[in-house]
């Protein structure tokens, strides 16, 4: 289902009153014109599944975190803030994967720049 | 007064690189956070840029222990996607493929676990003997002791050879005897029952809310595994349980890898009486079109440590987003509240009982 | 085709053994000037065949009992396991303990790749090391980088940032591989002196 961005917690305390209670996984897509956010959950005594999207502006990306609803989200968040580019906002973010990272811009975006990927200390070398 | 200590990448253990910062009083845990991404190499920007069947070599390497099961979790994608079905034969053969899989990776699983746990060394090599065998017999089929390539949409590459069924059948009786008697080692020595019996808790209600999957949730006390709830290939037909405990202690956790070991050796030997005789080759590799018909696919699989979810939005040639929910990445997530409250030295122990593979934590 | 062609390999020559031989006599006769002797007929006899036994011995002793240290990060580290247990026994030509600690160890097999959060961390386990100390590169991944590389996260290879001696192909190599290569490593040790 498709909901905006303002309602996102109240729609996830409603299903987690209904009975899912299981987070699989927040993944984050970049439609070249929006990102979209999708949210994975499940009911285990029951073995239904649900998945919940929103869309955001690639310039106004601000989320609200889920952390209190679903406890398992705090991870999930961390990556897409360090992968997209999403802010979260209600808690502090801190980077997971790519602590130390000096490059620029979000890695999984569509208009990542590579970089030199081809380049060596030995081709270097032998361009020279 | 808390103090932190830094146990850093670099470790005597075999779980791989992870960094963990402890912050101790005295002699217990108070907090623990773990600092990843020493192997983070972007699989999921790679995938992007790779056609189909390209993409399976980077497949393999997310968990290194069993890469079958990523093999077949990303074919099966593709093959959704295209709108291929299975054939018979080869359900049964991958089936039979997969289980030997999970027997392999929870031997070495026990194998570094016992290591850990108090240099129990001998037991080290000989489960690694004992996997050596059940490599040797899929690389009879496939041709390869670790990255087997061998899944190919709408079956697998080739049959299965024609001394397979004799060997396996030999294999497995050994390594039944060979079960029982690790178990008996472990289980009648005291250290190891001191160190693993009422350490590293994990409550049924923490499980579910903390997002725990594989023998980690299953030995809390919750029944869910993806071979009985979402079934697939051959697991309905051959009479599949799934192994539960209800402590949610480390031992319980080592209690449920034992039980699926047997569960599996019991389910090989079935499914050779019952697999049907016919065609079992999947399409070749050139043939792959390069049309996807539905766009969007979700993947459940069950790999030996825990489910895999997979999901995929497919272009014509190649995939536009591939996302991957590993199991390591969100049990290494629950260190935090399962060793609060335990003393420095059952660290090591919790670790073990989780069955991390790095490569899989930093997707 | 053999499998030695496989293996890349560095040519032992022979001027590298005439270069050892004259520093070793160099040596010795610096430290006879220190204790005021002169060398005459018999004694530079004796001096020649006690160098040569002694750089002879030194030499056996440190090509036989080459110790490893565990430095396993990613996939290839199960090969390497597998290379430390009772089917391939790597004990039996002399690469015993596998150490965590690189104060005692002799050679470091980096077997997965390398991430750039990583490469701190190598340098400094490799300065850890006591010299003489070697570098092999296990597996393509710590040779030239092996699948990932374009990633955006991964040193392509592992002599970016180290010396390397010995470079082994394969993903994985079977452990056979190591066990050749290793003893191509024992023959360019017992050559030279100085690392």
């Amino acid at each position: 289902m498709k909901i905006e961005r303002g309602k996102l917690i109240e729609t996830l305390k409603e299903l987690k009153g209904k009975g899912y209670k299981y987070l699989v996984k927040i993944a984050g897509v970049d439609n070249i014109n929006s990102i979209s956010v999708l949210y994975f959950v499940r009911d285990i005594d029951n073995n239904k599944e649900e998945v919940v999207e929103v869309e955001l502006d690639p310039n106004d990306t601000a989320l609200p975190s889920v952390e209190e609803v679903y406890k398992a989200a705090d991870w999930y968040e961390r990556t897409l803030y360090e992968m997209f580019g999403i802010e979260i906002k209600g808690r502090q973010i801190r980077r997971l994967l790519l602590e130390k990272w000096n490059g620029k811009g979000a890695p999984l975006r569509k208009n990542f720049e590579w970089g030199a990927p081809y380049e060596t200390k030995q081709s270097k070398k032998a361009v020279a | 007064m808390t103090t932190k200590i830094n146990i850093g990448p670099i470790h005597p253990s075999t779980h791989g690189v992870l960094r963990l910062v402890v912050e101790l009083d005295g002699d217990t845990i108070v907090g623990v956070e773990p600092h990843i991404g020493f192997l983070h190499r972007g699989v999921e920007k790679l995938a992007e840029n790779r056609m189909y069947m390209q993409n399976i070599g980077y497949m393999e390497k997310i968990d290194y222990v069993a890469p079958m099961a990523y093999d077949d979790a990303y074919v099966a994608a593709v093959e959704e996607a295209m709108g291929v079905e299975v054939k018979e034969r080869a359900k049964y053969i991958r089936t039979i493929l997969l289980e030997l899989q999970r027997i392999a990776s929870h031997l070495l699983w026990l194998g570094t676990m016992a290591n850990d746990l108090g240099q129990f060394y001998t037991l080290f090599m000989w489960t690694f003997r004992d996997r050596d065998k059940i490599l040797r017999l899929l690389q009879e089929h496939a041709g390869a002791r670790m990255f087997y390539l061998n899944m190919r949409p709408g079956g697998v590459v080739r049959d299965l050879p024609p001394d397979f069924e004799e060997n396996t059948l030999q294999v497995l009786d050994y390594i039944e005897k060979r079960i029982t008697e690790y178990e008996h080692y472990l289980e009648s020595n005291q250290v190891f029952i001191e160190r693993t019996k009422g350490i590293g808790v994990l409550s049924r209600e923490m499980a579910i809310e903390l997002g725990a999957t594989g023998p980690v949730l299953r030995g809390s006390g919750v029944n869910y595994d993806t071979r009985s709830n979402k079934p697939y290939y051959a697991y309905s037909e051959l009479g599949f349980r799934p192994q539960v405990m209800f402590a949610g202690d480390s031992f319980a956790r080592y209690k449920v890898r034992m039980l699926e070991m047997k569960e599996s050796i019991r389910m090989v030997r079935e499914a050779f009486k019952k697999i049907p005789e016919g065609d079992a080759v999947g399409m070749p590799v050139r043939l792959i079109m390069p049309q996807a018909k539905n766009k969007i696919v979700t993947v459940n699989r069950e790999t030996p440590r825990g489910e895999a979810f997979i999901y995929m939005i497919a272009d014509k040639e190649r995939p536009y987003r591939l996302s991957i929910r590993t199991p390591s990445f969100i049990n290494l997530s629950l260190i935090n509240e399962i060793a609060k409250g335990s003393r420095l030295a059952d660290l090591f122990a919790i670790l073990g009982s989780l069955d991390l593979v790095m490569a899989d934590v930093d997707l | 085709m053999h499998r030695d062609d496989f293996l890349a390999q560095e040519e032992i020559s022979a001027k590298d053994f005439e270069d050892a031989e004259q520093e070793m006599t160099a040596l010795v006769e610096k430290s006879l000037q220190k204790y005021n002797l002169k060398p005459n007929m018999l004694f530079a006899k004796l001096s020649d065949i006690t160098a040569s036994a002694a750089k002879g011995i030194v030499n056996w002793s440190r090509k036989n009992s080459v110790w490893p240290s565990l430095f396993g990060l990613a996939c290839c580290a199960m090969e390497l396991m597998d290379f430390g247990s009772a089917r391939i026994d790597a004990e039996r030509r002399g690469y015993l303990l596998f150490r965590a600690t690189p104060r005692q160890s002799d050679v470091m097999i980096v077997a997965g790749w390398v991430t750039k959060s990583m490469v701190p961390e190598v340098k400094r386990m490799y300065e850890q090391m006591l010299k003489p100390r070697y570098v092999v590169a296990y597996g393509e991944c710590a040779v030239s980088g092996g699948p990932w590389f374009e990633s955006y996260n991964i040193i392509k290879g592992i002599d970016q940032v180290l010396p390397v001696d010995v470079y082994v192909a394969g993903c994985p190599p079977k452990p056979e591989n190591l066990f050749s290569a290793l003893m191509k490593l024992q023959k360019k040790i017992g050559g030279s002196i100085e690392d």
